[in-house]
């Protein structure tokens, strides 16, 4: 990939404050604020539910990143950006892979900066295993999140994009169990959250700080798997229509 | 065509393009050679801008045949050969101008130093500035470096000058005109005809989905207006002044006459043996502007 393309794209994404906080500040001040809230007792029985709040937030994070910067392909397509780069060598299987890419990589410094703080400020401990399970499994666990995002950035109008965009990263946040850990949901919820991804990218983590109400990381590790397909799929399909529409 | 050593620059062959019932493009040959300036003019809705999207590869023609350079617009466009400033294109709010230029630059082969395409386009001293925050005319000098930065054979420009006031038009113009010196090849869609009158070597004239006309400015003129006499005749009356060799319209106001003829020689020594004591006579070309009307109207 084009180291200047991508760079250029990354700065874009952090020049927008609204990024920023959504996809950085916000999950990192809300791991602070419920680990010091909300995780109550002490010792192995604290550290415990600080990592579980960690896992929620690292995906919360993740999930806002990466998603964001394809969403916004509807700005570039309404402004006759896209039109401009398809003069260009780069093609449109290229634009897109670099939007994927970019939404990864800014998917990353949430997903290093909150188990940071977890072990520097609040005192998670956890083995190397433990560790590369949340770090890089949710991170890794984020593509079909991008993949998301760049469906909703062909799908949507810049008019629809912030309505759009609230709406699926709600049903994310609530549904999904990013906000409300598994531990905390109503009956009700805990029926209905494992039809969203974001369910299974906290599964992904959850396994390796607690045993309660996990599911194991092969299955969630599909699951993710299948609904990256999906996703991917329904992008593919909508590009090569929009291709030959123009 | 294939026989000589440089294909066309442009080469287009029956080319057509519907929306719908719509014939947007009806039928279009055309060849451009290298190192030519061309401004394609028309109304709007004329098929002018369907048909620079078809030379750029972005939308495909339904039938007949697009070639850039001997090559596909696809290839062309891979190779860095075209460069374009298209219509209502904005810019990205989030970038500099001179990040915008890089980022462009980082994607072709082989580009010019993006400090040259700033210079050439004008833009340096605007180089930091974020695309929001330029004026019209700015932001369509920053798609000019856009459009020079892979150092394209073909620059393809639509209504370049449409958001600029007449002196920024200006500048724009002269900037284009040191930068084709070198021989680049310009295709150009305008309204302004005497843009077209002052900095086309060729005009080609688009009506209805075709080509209305084609040749140089005076060409294009004596294709369509002709000339116009002007003479203070005494005693003439219209109907005899209209029976004159070559003419095709004449008005008659207080013994002035205007008489619209296809060959003003012919028609003026008619008038002249008819009416010896015919003074004050001027003749003018019709302007492009007349020519453009009257192509138009057919």
């Amino acid at each position: 990939m084009n180291p200047t393309y991508t760079r250029l794209e990354i700065l874009r994404m952090l020049r927008n404050p609204r990024f920023l906080i959504f996809a950085f500040f916000f999950p990192v001040l809300l791991f602070l604020l419920q680990a010091n809230v909300f995780a109550t007792g002490s010792g192995p029985e604290k550290s415990s539910a600080v990592a579980v709040i960690m896992v929620n937030m690292i995906a919360f994070g993740a999930v806002f990143a990466s998603m964001n910067n394809g969403a916004r392909l509807t700005i570039e397509r309404a402004a006759g950006w896209q039109r401009q780069l398809r003069l260009t060598p780069l093609s449109g299987r290229g634009y897109m892979l670099g939007k994927g890419l970019t939404g990864m990589l800014l998917a990353l410094p949430v997903v290093i900066a909150i188990p940071l703080l977890a072990f520097l400020a609040e005192g998670v401990r956890l083995d190397g295993g433990e560790w590369t399970r949340i770090i890089l499994g949710i991170w890794i666990g984020a593509i079909p999140f991008v993949l998301l995002g760049l469906l909703i950035g062909q799908l949507v109008t810049p008019d629809t994009l912030q309505p759009v965009n609230m709406g699926v990263s709600l049903a994310m946040g609530f549904l999904g169990g990013l906000w409300i850990p598994v531990d905390a949901m109503p009956d009700w919820l805990r029926t209905v959250s494992p039809f969203l991804p974001s369910y299974w990218l906290t599964q992904i983590g959850r396994g390796a700080v607690t045993t309660d109400l996990t599911r194991g990381l092969g299955l969630s590790a599909a699951v993710l798997a299948a609904w990256a397909i999906v996703l991917g799929a329904l992008v593919v399909w909508r590009y090569r229509k929009d291709s030959a529409r123009a | 065509m294939s026989n000589t050593s440089t294909p066309p620059a442009v080469a287009l062959g029956g080319l057509r393009k519907h929306y719908g019932d719509v014939a947007a493009v009806d039928g279009i040959d055309l060849e451009i050679r290298p190192g030519e300036v061309v401004a394609l003019l028309g109304p709007n809705g004329a098929g002018k801008s369907t048909a620079i999207d078809m030379i750029l590869g972005l939308s495909a023609p339904d039938a007949g045949s697009v070639r850039v350079f001997g090559r596909s617009p696809a290839e062309a466009v891979r190779e860095g050969v075209i460069g374009a400033m298209l219509q209502n294109g904005t810019l990205l709010a989030d970038l500099t101008v001179a990040e915008t230029v890089r980022l462009v630059a980082s994607l072709h082969r082989k580009p010019i130093p993006v400090e040259r395409a700033l210079r050439r386009a004008g833009c340096e001293d605007i180089a930091g500035r974020r695309a929001n925050r330029l004026s019209g005319g700015q932001a369509q000098r920053v798609r000019f470096a856009v459009a020079l930065v892979s150092d394209p054979a073909l620059l393809v420009l639509d209504e370049p000058t449409a958001a600029m006031d007449p002196a920024t038009r200006r500048d724009f113009w002269k900037a284009m005109y040191e930068d084709t010196a070198g021989g680049r090849t310009v295709l150009f869609a305008t309204h302004y005809l005497e843009e077209a009158e002052e900095y086309a070597d060729r005009v080609v004239l688009m009506n209805g989905g075709r080509i209305a006309a084609d040749g140089t400015v005076a060409e294009v003129r004596a294709v369509a207006g002709g000339r116009t006499i002007r003479a203070a005749v005494p005693g003439a009356d219209a109907a005899a002044l209209l029976a004159l060799p070559a003419v095709t319209g004449c008005e008659l106001r207080d013994g002035r006459a205007q008489i619209a003829t296809a060959d003003s020689d012919a028609t003026l020594r008619a008038l002249l043996a008819a009416h010896p004591g015919a003074r004050d006579i001027e003749i003018a070309a019709a302007g492009l502007e007349s020519a453009f009307l009257s192509l138009i109207s057919e």
